[in-house]
């Protein structure tokens, strides 16, 4: 492989490398500390599960704009629920339980709304979505009456921050350290994508639609099912990230939850080397580029820059990522 | 990636008198359209000269050649729909008062064109929402605008109704009294004989002849497109088994398609004539229109190429690269693409896939080295081949093959022909769509020959000759 070639190919991952060995040089110790990199990993797990989703939809030839008011959505959805459950005497794990499930229950159904119009209707994914992005928000508005929605059930906190014991490591107070279950679920959720985009029969349908839509068509695939598929796939992803995120927070703000998560979730995708155009993608780099936002902004924090920045800083570091793949379609 | 040159014209040599219609035939691939590029600007001549009014001149592009008068009136029309015709006339070189666009001005010079070519509609119509007939005439109105002395017409009549077309041919009378040089390029011989004063014929790219009208019929015009030999480039005939047909298309007129198991069958005609369209109609990805399918003597609807699948109908596009292989992905997987389920109905044996398309490789002799490269890699027989294997893949009892050969080496035109009668001998019922007259004869038992999205007639053993088919797919017969 040209030296080139291996730059495009791999330069997300090694951005994530080389601002990793920064932080270990002029941070040291205090980056090193296992609960800083334990957050890593699990700020942003809500954004990494959708991106993920997002990776499936981008990779066969769609785009998906209501990812973040979907969250909010699903996550006003959780709320309530748990706090109907738990008040109609049902014991707070259960109640937890199915209100997770009914999140994601309605975010698939709002992913294959949104799938169902796309194929179906033959209407662009960039429209129809656009209107979800619009739509979801202002139900979930409703939800909460224009506000925050609290859960009344203390076991969500609990599951929030619970997860399993990092072993060999106390923290401070010498106490265990927990590996969230945000985090797993989010490692969970890539390395089953991984295996589905790159060993199923569905995976291999995905990449042919994007690739060319009117030749899987003519290869005998059904691509309509293939188009609703992702989208359905999707939407469930971002029920399971509001939960997530609504058990971190213990609440739901309906104007803020998943605010612009899906330009994070889009950029990590392409910071990671999925095509935008479809037909072409890994789900490792999508993590690679979620992690890479995520270092970034808690880098803002560490080094105190004016948080202000932050915004700037991404757009520069996505627009990097595009110009590189640009490079790589003309090495072939 | 190299691609050898290939001579598109040779020796090619006519002359074009002052207010002549002259008309230019041949067959598809003959050199027509290269000679018109030439002629209008928009490819270059290898060698050779163009002399105009008695200069050698080198054109440097289509607006150089409508500076010096000539005009091309392209099949597909060069309008922009959503401007009216004073516009689309004035696209470009817009007539401006103090910076401003002047557009009474525009519009009363376009009425004075849309006047000389007999136009019924006003200047500010919307073009989209002109008949093609319309549009033809705001190209005409063009030229005519931009005072061409020579205009270039390619199939105009091709799009028109019989009407339409009368009226065109008055407008090149009219054109023709004015001085003005037209070239006529058409399928449609009767149509040539009559209103063109000369006719050139053009075949594999070299002058054959150039008579006079007057002289020429259509029938002796067919003899001279075709006008070559048969060379000993195919397979010797097996004479098909007498099997009931696996796969008919029956036309509410009576015209029918039919093809049984062994038999190859082709599909002849010009160009647009609906081959590819009934192919696509036959696995489902366009309406069937008036007809009906029936495989094994059962009528049948296919709604999409997995149907057709289902029934054992396997369609091998002539759009490789569009339609036919997913140029993005690896070898391995455009062979399996189609029969991913002989796979694994979730998780796929990628060891199986790579030993199959081993198996390919061998059977059909494949060149390539790594089967997980990108199938764009590989040479355009090579792909086809691959495109063959996608579908035997799927163990079809009908192959549809659209243009097989084109774009693909002599050597592996050779092997192609190899395949097919190798696969009929083996039993399979196949379907050839060429426009290549020699491929048609020299490979199939029948060929049904199709004009203008009709049938228009099946030929045979000895009445099976690239005249007859000519005569038919040029509509100077009916069968």
């Amino acid at each position: 492989m040209k030296r080139s070639n291996l730059l495009t190919e791999y330069g997300a991952l090694l951005a994530l490398v080389v601002l990793f060995v920064i932080n270990v040089v002029t941070r040291g110790a205090s980056f090193l500390q296992i609960e800083n990199l334990r957050n890593l990993i699990s700020q942003n797990a809500g954004v990494g599960v959708i991106a993920i989703g997002m990776t499936f939809v981008i990779i066969a030839g769609g785009i998906d704009l209501s990812v973040g008011s979907l969250t909010a959505m699903c996550g006003a959805v959780a709320i309530l629920l748990v706090n109907k459950l738990a008040s109609g005497g049902m014991g707070p794990t259960l109640a937890i339980l199915l209100a997770s499930l009914g999140a994601i229950a309605v975010g698939a159904v709002a992913g294959l709304v949104n799938g169902a119009i796309i194929s179906y209707g033959r209407v662009a994914a960039f429209v129809v979505t656009l209107g979800g992005l619009a739509g979801f928000r202002s139900i979930a508005l409703v939800l909460g009456k224009g506000g925050e929605i609290r859960s009344q059930v203390q076991g969500l906190e609990d599951f929030g921050f619970g997860g399993v014991a990092i072993p060999f490591v106390k923290n401070a107070g010498g106490g265990p350290v927990m590996f969230y279950w945000s985090a797993i679920v989010f490692i969970i959720a890539a390395l089953l994508a991984s295996f589905i985009l790159n060993r199923t029969r569905f995976g291999r349908y995905m990449i042919a639609v994007g690739a060319n839509e009117r030749a899987a068509v003519y290869s005998a695939i059904n691509t309509q099912t293939v188009k609703l598929a992702v989208f359905g796939i999707l939407g469930g992803l971002v029920g399971v990230a509001a939960v997530l995120e609504g058990a971190r927070m213990n609440s739901v703000g309906t104007g803020s939850v998943g605010l612009y998560y899906e330009l994070d979730a889009i950029a990590a995708v392409v910071i990671g080397g999925t095509s935008l155009r479809g037909g072409k993608g890994r789900i490792w780099g999508t993590v690679v580029g979620v992690l890479l936002l995520t270092l970034i902004s808690n880098m803002i924090t560490a080094y105190n820059i004016d948080t202000n920045w932050q915004g700037l800083v991404r757009g520069i570091v996505i627009l990097v990522a595009v110009l590189i793949q640009r490079g790589r379609k003309e090495n072939e | 990636m190299q691609f050898p040159a290939v001579r598109a014209l040779d020796g090619v040599s006519i002359a074009f008198g002052e207010g002549e219609v002259h008309g230019i035939v041949g067959e598809n691939g003959a050199g027509k359209s290269t000679l018109m590029k030439i002629l209008s600007g928009v490819q270059h001549a290898t060698s050779g000269s163009l002399i105009l009014d008695g200069a050698p001149i080198r054109l440097t592009g289509v607006r150089d050649a409508l500076g010096r008068g000539i005009a091309m009136i392209h099949q597909e029309l060069n309008l922009v729909d959503d401007l009216t015709v004073a516009e689309n006339v004035f696209l470009g070189r817009e007539l401006t008062k103090g910076g401003l666009l002047d557009r009474d001005q525009m519009i009363r010079e376009t009425q004075k064109y849309l006047d000389q070519v007999h136009a019924a509609f006003a200047p500010t119509a919307k073009v989209g929402e002109l008949s093609i007939a319309g549009k033809q005439l705001v190209e005409i109105a063009k030229a005519v605008a931009a005072n061409a002395s020579i205009l270039i017409m390619d199939e105009p009549t091709a799009v028109l109704s019989d009407p339409e077309a009368e009226s065109l041919f008055a407008l090149i009378a009219r054109l023709k009294e004015k001085g003005v040089t037209v070239l006529y390029i058409s399928h449609r011989l009767i149509e040539v004989c009559e209103i063109c004063d000369r006719i050139t014929v053009l075949r594999d790219g070299t002058w054959v002849e150039s008579l006079d009208a007057k002289s020429a019929n259509p029938a002796e015009l067919a003899r001279l497109m075709v006008g070559r030999s048969l060379q000993d480039f195919y397979p010797n005939k097996v004479s098909a088994p007498e099997t009931p047909p696996i796969l008919e298309f029956i036309h509410v007129g009576g015209a029918s398609l039919s093809v049984s198991p062994g038999e190859i069958v082709g599909l002849a005609g010009l160009v647009g004539a609906g081959r590819t369209e009934l192919a696509e109609a036959l696995i489902g990805v366009r309406p069937i229109g008036a007809g009906e399918i029936r495989v094994s003597g059962k009528t049948v609807q296919i709604r999409s190429p997995k149907e057709a699948m289902e029934h054992g109908i396997a369609y091998v596009s002539e759009d490789r690269k569009g339609l036919g292989l997913l140029v993005t992905l690896s070898v391995v997987s455009n062979v399996t693409m189609a029969n991913l389920r002989g796979y694994g109905k979730w998780i796929l044996d990628h060891k199986k896939e790579i030993e199959s398309a081993l198996a390919w490789k061998k059977e059909l002799d494949v060149r390539v080295g790594d089967l997980e490269s990108s199938i764009d890699s590989l040479s355009g027989g090579n792909q086809q081949k691959i495109a063959i294997a996608k579908w035997l893949e799927t163990k079809p009892k009908v192959l549809i093959l659209d243009e097989p050969t084109r774009g693909v080496d002599v050597g592996a035109k050779r092997e192609m022909y190899n395949l097919i009668q190798h696969l009929a001998q083996e039993g399979m019922a196949c379907i050839l769509i060429s426009s290549e007259l020699p491929e048609i004869i020299g490979m199939c038992h029948r060929a049904i020959v199709m004009r203008e999205g009709m049938i228009m007639g099946e030929l045979k053993g000895a009445s099976l000759t690239e005249e007859a088919v000519m005569r038919l797919a040029a509509g100077v017969e009916a069968a």
